[in-house]
Parts: C-alpha cells; sequence; structure tokens
C-alpha cells in the first residue's frame, strides 16, 4: 500500500493527511525521498538549484515571548540585551552588498521598547540610502506584536510598513502550527496557529510574498507535523503569497526546554514527505545551517531545489549550539557537486544571475558574522528619540 | 517516476543476487542519481545483514600515553594512535595496551607506518608483522588500499603473520580514483579472502578539499556494491559524524567504527554517545547491536 501511495504521490495526485502520516511512517527514506525527487523534477525541470545572497540580521534579542526553545533571546532589562542602531545596520548592509547581496532578512525578538515608527523610520532610512535594497522583514509574530503594543491592526500595521519599505515576510516563527504544541513550547501566546496564519492572509491579500518554515523535533506528534503541512497547503490553496517552504529541526542546545535534536535522517524524511504535501508550493530550501552542509546538500536528493541563504551572520541557531558556515563558493561547489546548475535569485525567486565569484574577485568568507560583537552593550544613539515601554528601558533610556 | 532504465534494470538484477561488473560499478560511479544508487547498495546489505547495524567502542590512544589512563571500561577495543618512531616503541606500546586490554582487541598503526618501521630497523617485514602480533596486536587500524602498492601481497604477508579479518580503509584517494580501489579490494578479496572490512571513506581529510555529502554517500554505495563479497562496509562514527554516519546507514553501511567509548556524556546536556548512536540507527529504522573488535555481537 505504501508503495502505491508513493507512486501515486510522485504522479501529481494530491495526498490526504492519513496518506501523508502513512508515507512518513513506512515508506522506507531512499523511496521517499524517490518520491520527492520526482516531483522536484517536474517542478524544476531544468536541474537549476538556486541560493540567494543576502545577510541574516537580528535587530535586537529582547523578547517578551520567552519561548521554551530559544536559545537567542534575552529577558526585558537583562544586560546582555540589545538593539541594533540604524548606523550599525547600514553597515550591515553595505558589506553584503560587497558580496553581491541585495536583501536583509531582518527578524527580531518581541521588544516592547521599539514602538511602530521606529521601524517605518529604519526601513525609510534603508530605503532612502540603498533604493535598490530588499527588506524581507518582520516574521507574523513579530507583526503581531507590533499590531499589539501600538493597539493598530494587523493589515494597518502591514500597511504602514510597506508605504515605508517593507518587500516581502520571512515564515518565521510558525514552528508547529497546533496550538496543543505552541502551548507547550510557550509561544501560543506570541501567536496561536491561527493568528500566524491570519497575519500571511492578510500580507499576502496586501500584495506581500512571504516563505513559510516549520520546526520540527521538539513535543509534536507526526500527526501534528503533517496537520501544520496541510495547514500551509489549505493557506496557499486560498492566497498563492507563498514563495517557499523551509523546515528545520529543533536545535536543543542552550534552551530552557533541552532535549536532543532529531537525526539527519528525520530530517531527510521530514522534508521530502514536505515536499509530497505542499504540491502548490514551488520551492523548497534545504537546511544546511541545521543540518551542515553534507546533508543540506542531500536535501537536494530529498526535494530541495534550493539552497538557502549564503549566510554572512547568524545568530539564532548558533546560540542553540549549531554553527556551519558556507560562503558562495561552497554553496556553488556543493550544488554542481550534487549535478546541478547553480543560480542566484532574489527573494521572488526570480534568477539573477550566475555565481558573483565567477564574475569578480570576492574575500573568502569562512566565518559568520554575529549581529554584535561581544560585549558590545552600546546604546544606539537615535533610541532616544523612540518612546520606551517597559521599565528597565525607560531607566535606560534616561541613563544615557 | 521512473528511474533511468538502465539503473532500473542494474536495480532488477542486483536485487536477484547478481553482482555488477567492474565496468558497471564504474558507469555507476558517475551517475548524479545517488537515490538509486542508494537503493540498489541497500537491497545488498539487507541481504547479507537484514536490518541489523553493529558499532564498536573504541578507545583512542596515543602509542606514547597512559593507556590506564586513556581507556574506559566499556572500551570493546584499544586503537593505538600516532606513528612510533621505531618497532621497538611500537612494540612496547602495544605490550602496555595489551597489559590492560584483557579479553579485549587492541589495534594500531597504518600498513605505511609499520613499512616504514621495518625500513628504518633494517627488519624484514614480516619479522615486524610477527614481533607485534605476538606483543599482542590483534589487527592493524588501518591498511590504505591507496597507500598499498600490491593489495594481494600485503594481504598474503598480514595472513602468513597472523592478522585475520583485515580491515581495508581508503586514505585520500580523491572520488574519481576511489572507484578503482573498491573494485581492488573486491578482486583481492576474491583471489585470497581474508578482508572483513571496507571503510570507504577518506580517512585523511583537509578543509581545504572536505568532501561532499553526495561524495559520501556514493563511495558507501559503491562500496557496497563493488564488494559483495567483503562482509562489512563500515563508515567511522567520530570522523564523519551522527548526521553523515547516519544517512550512510541507508546507503549500504552496516557498521559504525570508532564510536568513543567513555559513557559520560562530553557536557551536561547531551547524552552518552553510546546512546546517540542507538538512537541514530533506530530513527533510521535500523536495529542497532554492539559488538566487538573480532567482530562478534555482544
Ligand atoms: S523564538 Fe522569537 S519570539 Fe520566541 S523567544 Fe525567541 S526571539 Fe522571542
Amino acid at each position: 500500500m505504501v508503495e502505491r501511495l508513493i507512486a501515486r504521490a510522485a504522479d501529481d495526485a494530491r495526498i490526504t493527511r492519513e496518506q501523508a502520516l502513512a508515507l512518513y511512517r513506512q515508506a522506507p527514506t531512499l523511496a521517499l525521498g524517490r518520491a520527492a525527487d520526482a516531483i522536484r523534477a517536474r517542478k524544476h525541470p531544468g536541474r537549476i538549484v538556486t541560493y540567494i545572497i543576502d545577510r541574516n540580521v537580528n535587530y535586537t534579542n529582547v523578547c517578551l515571548a520567552r519561548c521554551n526553545f530559544c536559545a537567542f533571546y534575552r529577558p526585558v532589562g537583562s544586560a546582555e540585551g540589545y538593539v541594533l542602531g540604524f548606523e550599525e545596520i547600514f553597515r550591515k548592509i553595505d558589506d553584503t552588498v560587497a558580496v553581491g547581496g541585495n536583501q536583509l532578512l531582518l527578524q527580531g525578538g518581541h521588544n516592547p521598547d521599539l514602538p511602530i515608527d521606529w521601524y517605518e523610520d529604519l526601513f525609510r532610512a534603508v530605503k532612502a540610502r540603498y533604493p535598490a535594497f530588499r527588506l524581507h522583514a518582520l516574521s507574523p509574530p513579530e507583526v503581531l506584536h507590533i499590531s499589539r503594543i501600538n493597539r493598530i491592526p494587523v493589515p494597518d500595521v502591514i500597511a504602514r510598513l510597506v508605504a515605508a519599505g517593507l518587500d516581502s515576510i520571512p515564515g518565521g516563527g510558525a514552528e508547529i502550527l497546533v496550538d496543543r504544541v505552541r502551548r507547550l513550547l510557550n509561544c501560543y501566546s506570541k501567536a496561536s496557529a491561527d493568528e500566524w496564519l491570519d497575519v500571511m492572509r492578510q500580507a499576502h491579500r496586501a500584495g506581500l510574498r512571504s516563505t513559510a518554515t516549520m520546526m520540527y523535533g521538539s513535543v509534536e506528534t507526526d500527526e501534528e507535523r503533517v496537520e501544520h503541512l496541510f495547514r500551509l497547503r489549505d493557506l496557499q490553496d486560498e492566497t498563492r503569497g507563498f514563495t517557499a517552504f523551509i523546515t528545520w529541526s529543533y536545535q536543543p542546545e542552550h534552551t530552557e526546554r533541552g532535549g536532543t535534536e532529531a537525526t539527519g535522517v528525520e530530517y531527510l524524511r521530514t522534508l521530502a514527505l514536505a515536499r509530497l504535501v505542499l504540491d502548490n508550493f514551488d520551492n523548497l530550501q534545504a537546511s544546511w545551517v541545521t543540518q551542515g552542509g553534507k546533508v543540506g546538500q542531500l536535501s537536494l536528493a530529498y526535494g530541495a531545489n534550493d539552497m538557502g541563504s549564503v549566510m554572512i551572520e547568524e545568530n539564532v541557531v548558533r546560540a542553540a549550539g549549531a554553527s556551519y558556515c558556507m560562503d558562495e563558493v561552497e554553496i556553488v561547489t556543493n550544488i554542481e557537486d550534487a549535478g546541478f546548475i547553480p543560480k542566484r535569485r532574489n527573494m521572488h525567486y526570480e534568477i539573477l544571475g550566475d555565481p558573483i565569484f565567477r564574475e569578480r574577485d570576492l574575500p573568502r568568507m569562512l566565518a559568520l558574522g554575529t549581529a554584535r560583537a561581544e560585549g558590545d552593550a552600546s546604546l544606539p544613539e537615535e533610541l532616544q528619540r523612540y518612546q520606551a515601554r517597559s521599565r528597565a528601558g525607560k531607566q535606560l533610556r534616561l541613563a544615557h | 517516476m521512473e528511474m533511468a532504465p538502465a539503473l532500473d534494470r542494474l536495480l532488477e538484477r542486483v536485487g536477484a543476487g547478481e553482482r555488477l561488473s567492474a565496468a558497471e560499478i564504474a558507469d555507476l560511479a558517475a551517475t548524479p542519481d545517488i537515490l538509486a544508487l542508494g537503493m540498489m547498495a541497500d537491497t545488498v546489505r539487507r541481504r547479507l545483514h537484514g536490518t541489523r547495524v553493529t558499532y564498536l567502542r573504541v578507545a583512542g590512544c596515543a602509542f606514547d600515553a597512559s593507556f590506564a589512563e586513556c581507556v574506559p571500561p566499556a572500551a570493546r577495543e584499544i586503537r593505538i594512535g600516532g606513528a612510533p618512531g621505531t618497532l621497538a616503541v611500537a612494540v612496547a606500546a602495544v605490550r602496555s595496551a595489551r597489559a590492560i586490554a584483557g579479553e579485549r582487541t587492541v589495534s594500531g598503526f597504518s600498513w605505511p607506518d609499520v613499512e616504514a618501521l621495518a625500513a628504518r630497523g633494517r627488519t624484514a617485514l614480516p619479522d615486524a608483522l610477527r614481533e607485534l602480533r605476538a606483543a599482542g596486536l590483534d589487527a592493524l587500524a588501518e591498511v590504505p588500499i591507496d597507500g598499498v602498492t600490491d593489495l594481494d601481497a600485503v594481504v598474503a604477508v598480514l595472513a602468513e603473520t597472523g592478522f585475520e579479518r583485515l580491515r581495508l580503509t581508503c586514505a585520500q584517494a580523491p572520488p574519481a580514483e576511489r572507484t578503482a580501489l573498491l573494485l581492488r579490494a573486491a578482486a583481492a578479496q576474491d583471489r585470497a579472502g581474508g578482508i572483513h572490512v571496507l571503510n570507504p571513506l577518506p580517512t585523511v581529510v583537509t578543509s581545504a578539499r572536505p568532501t561532499t555529502g553526495y561524495e559520501d554517500v556514493k563511495a558507501v554505495a559503491l562500496a557496497r556494491l563493488a564488494a559483495p563479497n567483503i562482509p562489512t562496509i563500515q563508515v567511522d562514527w567520530l570522523r564523519y559524524g551522527p548526521k553523515l554516519a547516519q544517512v550512510a546507514l541507508t546507503f549500504g553501511a552496516d557498521d559504525l567504527d570508532n564510536v568513543t567509548a567513555s559513557d559520560a556524556a562530553p557536557d551536561g546536556h547531551r547524552r552518552a554517545p553510546v546512546q546517540e548512536v542507538r538512537r541514530n540507527i533506530e530513527a533510521a529504522a535500523l536495529s542497532p547491536a554492539e559488538r566487538d573488535g573480532r567482530f562478534n555481537v555482544i
């Protein structure tokens, strides 16, 4: 029966929740991979594998949400909390442009002391200085957070941010879109499953494209993992707003929750299953950041058609113990070694061209940057202009 | 979702128990279809071992270190590391390892190291091997196929001097040359037997030219297909790490070498290495079995 299911799935028939579960539990790993690979090949017949050069910037690590799987955040008032200054962000953009990048992936904690005008001013300032540069920013829980602390409805928040320069929305903060799981992970209050999906719905209606993600391997059951994929498939049927799906394993180190990380084979099976269920998604990214370069590359045989981002900076996964780095040369080597043709893309998955390092000399990048040098607790000057809401935030501003 | 028909036919033949020819193996080395390759290798692996995956807990210890200090009780094999300057030093290291090994196996040195020791001491190679064997060495840690000129002669002299169940490795041959090495191993086994393990992933990896995931799983699958006459295809757990080693088990490998013998978790929240190994094997839908250095399941 599993064999028939695999053949059906690979032949483009829509699969049901029950079938997805049976495949995930019973199909041999290589067979699951073959079915996913067949779909990948049909959607991307030219053997092209894409990647993007962008920079993952975390503008603040101060967060009210306190998800118990997160090793990145610092509570409000913590001496290790930071907010990046506009100038710091401009310097990061300069570095990104220097290596051929055209976008920031900008995400951060739910900092109560950054009102919506901070975001608007930042976006406007970026667009004024770098008109062609793209802002892929603020995952749904951040949008909700801005909506809540400023008491502005979500569609209006989105409209204001778009007016200020927001180009697209990253699919972070989805974890598993089942409220039982979200309660256990202490991320229900930052956004329930419906709320996460609704922010995406509003964003898609406003004409923005976004990605979707899944963090598996914490407390969810197989059924809940499948449910997550189906909720994404349903919304995609409705809006067609998702450009890509990215899944990664829960990274347990230094988190409150702890536990062990799901294995590499489980990653490849989950990825392949996603390719079979998400028949209305064009692109699946490989998560070499959590799986390492080798399993990251093997993802290309299990349904992925995109190597994600040439990372210049990464803070969140690193905080949880994993630390892999690939520059453009290495990404391209891995794509070609697997028998694919590497192409640079933008967030909309439009092909921009061949590898940059073949066009001009680029410095090799053998270690990832961080948000800030360790121990740098400086307070950006412009922060004084924005009203803090937390007591700690107010005191900090008075002290400077 | 048809495979290329040629691969399909090969899979059928492998399924029927046929051994692929050297020319077919060489052709397969060029396919980007690693999943088809993996399926063929997995067919052979299941015929030979079912779902069983063995693993060996090894205490690695430099020849000049204190064996008493670096060999935890859970180790099933003591592996002497490094290259001693003289045969006498090597023999002394084997003796001290043997002294605390008890029933456990002692392995160490590579074939080129032993050759160098014999040459330096103007000892005939068989005599040097006999001396190490008599001191208590059970196995050479590495016989790199790409580090010997006449594999048949090496296999013969090792058999003659009392070394059984040989373990062949690849030191640093690039992928383009590796397939030929695997075929050499299979041919040597056909002629003389005595080879128990083929470990196809490079033992010398430089950060300037790391191997890729495709390269690794391909090498494992090709080893399984090229040498169905060699019982075990092995991957080094410590060197290749849990993620790649686990995936390799689905591409034809049936044994994990070099699992850290220490039972203590390396830091507070990680689990002991042996639990990690078992968890990874089980998550690949295979069955873990601990073995000793003589390939007996415990
Ligand atoms: S995952 Fe995001 S929302 Fe949750 S604690 Fe970490 S930074 Fe805050």
